[in-house]
Parts: C-alpha cells; structure tokens; sequence
C-alpha cells in the first residue's frame, strides 16, 4: 500500500515444488506467496484462493490510493465526523496504541510530510516553512478518535499502509489456519507468517536481502518454525544531507528523517503485525534500534 | 538528533502483544471463520490463615466459553475447607475459664484470651452465567448459584440489563437478584438471649451426629432450620473520559428478611462490680437489615502500566458505617510479567446493638450481638500480585500473597471491672497466599 497499487493481476498461480506447494500473486503493490506443507493440491488450492482474496479485500478497503473506501472517506471527511466500521475501528485503536507506545514516533498522519520530502538519492531537502507548515497537519493529537467515530482536522490525513500489509499476513494466515491443518507459510513482500514447523519437523527457513543489491544472493538466512516476521529498512530511498544519508522513514516530531538507523532491522514476533510494529518502531529510534530491540525480549537480526 | 542521548527505551512489547491480539481477535465482517470462539479455563487455590484462628484451602475452578457472536457461558466451582477457631463472642475474663457454643462445643481459654470455639467446615459452591448482547448497545447478564455447607445452603440469581450510549463511552447498568437461604444450626435455631450452659464436656464439634451427645446448649424453641431472603438491586454507570481513563460509579441496595442470627455466637454476661463473666446468652439480631453502598471506580492506564482505585461507602439500618480504599497498581515488566502490588485500608463503626457483654442484672437489651464482624473494626491490606509466563508452556500464572492486620477498638468506655485492663479486640494477623492459572483456547 506505499505507491499505487499494481492491481490484482488475475488468478493467482500454484505450483508444487518439492514436497510442498507454492502459491504466488501480486497484492498491495508486492509479490505475495504462499507455501502450503502438504500434498493435497485441492487443500492447497482452496488455502491460497482464501488467502489471495483476503489480501484483495485488505487492499481494496485500506489502500489510500483508492477511492470510495473508508481510508479515503476519512481523508475526505473536511474536519466532520466520520463513523467507521469495527475492522477499521479496531486498526484505528492499534494505531492509537502504537503512537502512545512509541511516544509520538508511530503516527498514521504523518503521510503529508512524505509529499515535501525528495526521497530520490539527490539533495534536496524542504524549506524549514514548507516543513512547518506540513507539521501543521501532522500529529495523532490533534484527532479526536472515540471508537467508532474519527474527527479529523482538515487538511489532515491518514495512512494504514504502516501496518496494513502485516495485518492482512497474520489475517490471511489465520484464515488458512481455519481450513487446514497442514503447515504453511504466508509471505507478502517480505512480511511473513509462519504456522508451525513443516511435516517432519523442519523449520521454515527465510532469506533476508542485502539491502544495497536487492535480489542478489540473500545475505543470511532465519530458520524458525512458528510466528511473525518482517522488515524495516530505507536501503533505496534517501537523500543527501550535508555529507550525512537520510533515509525515507520520517520522524513525526520534527519532520526529519530518522537519522543513525541501521540499513535493515528485522524482527521474529508472535504475529506479523507485532513483528512488523516492533521493527518499526526500533527503526524510529534511529541509532537506540538495537538499545530499543534489546529490551523487548524479541529475535532480531540488524544489518 | 536527540535520540542518539536519549535513556534506554521501555520495553513496549507486551502492550504491542497485547493490543495486536485484540486487533486480530476482533470480528470481521466477511472473515468469520477466523474470528473462532475461544474457550477460557481459570483455576485457583487460595490459602487463608488467620494466627492461631481459622484456616481456609479454597481451589476454585472457572471455565467460559465466549462465541463469536458475543454470547458467552461461564460455569464455576469453588470450594472451601474451613478449620481452625472463631471468637465465639465471650469476652476475656483475666482468669482461666471455660465456654460453650450453642453447637456444644467446649473449650477452655488461658486468661485474656480472646475465647474461640473450633470449628470445621466444608462449602461448595456452584455458579452459572450467560452472557447475551442485545443487538449493537445492549446486553444482558443472567447469574445462577448454589452454595451448599453443613449448616447453610443458598440459592439465587441475579440479572442484568446493560445499555451503551453516546458512542459507547457511556454505560448504563441496571440489575436485580435475590437470594434464597436455608440455615440448619446443629443443635436447631436457638432462642435468641437464653442463657448458655457449660457443658460437662464431651468430643468437641463433631456436627450434627453426635448432637445426642451434647450435654449443654441454650434452648432451641423446637425449630430445626430458619429462612433468610435477600432480593437486591443495584445500579451503575461507567464513563470513559479519555483514551486513558474510565471511571464509575455504583449504588447498590440489599435488603436482608429473615434469621440474620448468627446461632453459634454468645454475649457474655459479666459481674458487675468485678468485671469477671458470669455466664453467656446466645445472641440476637433483628430479622431484617436494610444494607446501601456507593461504590466509586477508576481505572488509569500508564504507558507501562494501569492504576486502580476505588472508594466504597457503605451504610445500613443497624448503624454500621464503612469506609474502603483500595488501590492496585500494575506494572508491566515484560512480556507477559507483570507485578501488582496492592494496598487496602477499612474502617466500619458498630452496630447499634454490639456490645462486647452485658451486665447481670440490668434489663436484657432487644438486639445485641458481640460477633466482632459487627464491632469497631479497622484493617491494613498490603500484597502484591506477580504474573508471569512459563517459556514454552501455554496459560499464564499469577501468584498473590497478601498480609491483613484487624483490629478495633477493644477498650469501650463502658467496660467494668477488669474488662478495663483487657483488650477486647486485639490484634488479628491474616495471612493469604493465592496460586492461579489461566489459559485461553
């Protein structure tokens, strides 16, 4: 959900590889998969039709690229009330929680300072009013959100895209879950679930990217058998800033990048939006990532 | 930038863990095969001791069972293994002596002690709930239960009418119940302020099969058991003012009809020009106690952890009087750890007719009772909870332990004799370590 989305390319496609099967399609603007441990092909089959539909639906009602859903109803809502349904409203209460946990660092407004920032490895950056003035429209605390109605300021805006893709894998996941009992894996552009160690007790084994030459050999691998995984990291989009690298993830506060981060952070959790929000959130802290990780009692891997 | 200085971060995992559960439990339209039902398992054993008085095993045992659809059946069980002593209402007398209890049990005290009667007995305890939404605001509580013991039985229910407004921040809770209870003293229902005769001796309470046995009690009035019926009402309202904050706020109403006795509890009689106790009557309570409270909640979520408090006054048409604060505090250490240390204070005045004895030869009162549970009783609660997570197991534990100090004012303006130099309510150490597990399906 960060760039408009490359539509449902139509049926997702399934092939058997080894002793499992591999389900592949694009949703929310990245390759998804899923690797169901069985040798069933219809089980295999009916698992990843629930699971491509699931990431469409997440899509088509979160994205903020597309008309007429409840993202877009509430960026267009001009400062009235707008009463939302209980699946946003439950997103809009972890987001609520993420921004006080994170003391302001996790903040679903503050997609307005993405459009004064140049992320294209050049070196500009934004006027100290043009930031000011997008800081105006930037901050959770300016929303008035009781469960289920959102009042936000106009000229405000919102983004899900910051935990949507984590919440469709562990939704998705929890779907397959309720169909079969064979182990299997969830990917979606690198944000992943997995259900339990494969047949025969193997764990799953995943390889992160080098960051600096994406789809080149992976850089190393994490076997684990059971939980959340994912990413954060700006390896690509940056720009330059008195000698100094500034990556694309923006600190609400200031509306600067996040300085003194780590290239990638990845983190194993309980579920994919855990996993997901914690590496986020240690990216935030910017040079305190692992300082922030440590204390979480989490496996992280920091590159 | 600043961050770079800054102190170490607080761990945020359990809250992240914790509110990501509810983000993926929630039901979802079009998704209800993922939103199954879960099933939650609760057991418990409680250990109460009191010094050198009652002691109390209680295992409980919980089960609920929440669909997706909101409704929700718990069924629970508790039991309760009591041994030990209670004051038997005799007061210190500053010389050796002996009691009796209306159960005919006879025991013998060094000067000034607090006179007790042992006593064992065993409680089980069966309850049943459902829980309906009705349609989007309203919801309502049914709750059945039996409790059964050697010489009480009750049965009753109460049910509860909830209605959420203004967008859910407001909650309004309307609800009603009634009990239904039988007592079965050992020896029958006494008469109320008949005199109590010391036994010859004989095996201490062994309940109602040697009641034959027995070789001194107060009159019974030939009536084997007494009703008690207690229908109640009560009806509250909780707020949430911010994202942090929800407060309440409950009155309840509990109106007693009946045998509100206590039949094993006796009033000494004392001399009175020496202080010394005569002899003993059984006790008297009227046969109704009209029973209000105000029941004042808050509850203030930090970012590491949740503050409670809450204040109880209560009144009722005996004249006892009470006030309560209590206060937790739960801290979130890590993931799925937590310490909760907690901190209650109590203070009640007497009821109108307690009295530590009564003076021979001075006209009996209608009522009077020295049950100390009706005296001029203050208590100190200070515990703490620990919860924690065993790595690779499911369910959480808890462990509590709490220490209870109760006392009163044991030295009344009008006592006589050498009940001057006693003290009429000393001291009570209480102790209670309670074990739980819980785990969710």
């Amino acid at each position: 959900m960060k760039a408009p989305a490359v539509r449902d390319s139509g049926a997702p496609s399934l092939r058997r590889v080894d002793d499992y099967f591999v389900g592949t399609f694009m949703a929310m603007a990245s390759p998804c998969e899923l690797l169901l441990d069985t040798d069933d092909w219809d089980d295999a089959r009916a698992a990843l039709e629930r699971v491509h539909g699931e990431a469409a639906r997440i899509e088509a009602t979160f994205s903020r690229y597309l008309d007429g859903n409840v993202v877009h109803r509430i960026n267009h809502s001009a400062g009235r009330p707008v009463e939302v349904d209980a699946e946003t409203a439950s997103l809009i209460d972890y987001a609520a929680t993420c921004w006080e946990a994170s003391g302001g660092l996790f903040d679903i407004t503050s997609g307005a300072l993405r459009r004064v920032w140049k992320f294209d490895g050049g070196d500009r950056v934004p006027s100290h009013e043009a930031l000011a003035a997008t800081l105006r429209n930037v901050g959770w605390h300016r929303v008035t959100w009781h469960s289920p109605v959102l009042t936000l300021p106009a000229g405000m805006e919102i983004d899900l895209g910051g935990i949507g893709k984590e919440y469709a894998v562990d939704r998705a996941a929890s779907l397959v879950a309720a169909g079969t009992r064979a182990p299997f894996l969830v990917n979606f552009g690198g944000d992943l679930f997995a259900s339990g160690a494969r047949r025969g007790g193997a764990t799953w084994s995943v390889g992160i990217d080098d960051p600096e030459h994406t789809g080149a050999a992976a850089l190393y691998r994490i076997d684990f058998d059971r939980g959340g995984l994912a990413t954060s990291g700006d390896a690509r989009r940056y720009v330059m800033w008195q000698g100094r690298r500034l990556g694309h993830i923006l600190d609400p506060r200031t509306g600067w990048p996040v300085s003194g981060a780590p290239r990638s952070i990845t983190v194993l959790a309980t579920t994919c939006v855990e996993a997901g929000t914690l590496s986020t959130l240690a990216y935030l802290q910017g040079a305190a990532a692992r300082d922030f990780l440590d204390g979480q009692g989490v496996r992280f891997w920091i590159l | 930038m600043q961050l770079d200085s800054a102190p170490r971060p607080a761990p945020v995992r359990a809250r992240l863990r914790a509110a990501a559960c509810l983000l993926l439990a929630s039901s979802i339209p079009g998704a209800r095969a993922a939103a199954a039902a879960t099933t939650q398992f609760d057991a418990s054993g409680l250990l109460y001791g009191e010094l050198d008085r009652a002691k109390v095993v209680e295992p409980t045992l919980r089960v609920m069972r929440l669909l997706d659809n909101g409704q929700s059946f718990s069924a629970g069980l508790v039991l309760d293994a009591i041994t030990g002593a209670s004051p038997s209402g005799a007061m210190p007398t500053g010389r050796a002596m002996t009691t009796t209890s209306a159960s005919g049990t006879v025991t013998n005290h060094a000067p000034g002690e607090i006179p007790t009667s042992p006593f064992s007995d065993f409680r089980g305890a069966l309850e049943l709930g459902w829980h309906q939404p009705l349609g989007g605001i309203v919801a309502t509580d049914l709750v059945t239960h039996y409790s059964r013991e050697k010489d009480y039985q009750s049965i009753g229910g109460t049910a509860a009418l909830s209605l959420d407004l203004m967008q859910r921040l407001t909650s309004v809770t309307v609800g009603g119940g009634y009990d239904y209870d039988n007592v079965f003293p050992v020896n029958g229902v006494p008469v109320g302020l008949s005199p109590v005769v010391a036994g010859t001796g004989g095996p201490p309470d062994e309940g109602p099969t040697n009641a034959s046995a027995v070789t001194a009690a107060a009159a019974t009035g030939g009536t084997s058991a007494a009703v008690k019926q207690v229908p109640s009402a009560v009806v509250g309202v909780s707020r949430i003012l911010t994202r942090r904050w929800m407060v309440s706020l409950n009155a309840s109403r509990i109106v007693q009809r009946g045998y509100l006795t206590e039949p094993y509890k006796i009033v000494s009689v004392i001399d009175p020009d020496s202080g010394t106790t005569v002899g003993s009557i059984t006790e008297q309570r009227p046969t109704t106690r009209d029973r209000r409270d105000l029941l004042a909640n808050s509850v203030y979520h930090f970012g590491t952890g949740v503050f409670y408090s809450s204040y109880r006054y209560y009144w009722d048409d005996w004249g006892v009087r009470s006030h309560t604060i209590d206060l937790k505090y739960r801290r979130d250490l890590a993931e799925e750890t937590f310490f909760q240390p907690h901190v209650r204070l109590y203070a009640q005045t007497a009821a109108d007719f307690f009295r530590f004895g009564v003076v021979q030869g001075e006209p009996l009162p209608t009522y009077a009772s020295s049950d100390y549970r009706l005296g001029p009783l203050r208590s100190v609660t200070l515990g703490g909870t620990y919860g924690f997570h065993v790595p690779d197991y499911p369910g959480e534990l808890t462990v509590r332990a709490e220490y209870i100090l109760q006392w009163g004012d044991g030295h009344p303006s009008d006592a006589v004799g050498v009940q001057r130099t006693l003290d009429l309510m000393p001291p009570l150490h209480i102790a209670t370590v309670m074990v739980g597990y819980t785990r969710t399906f």
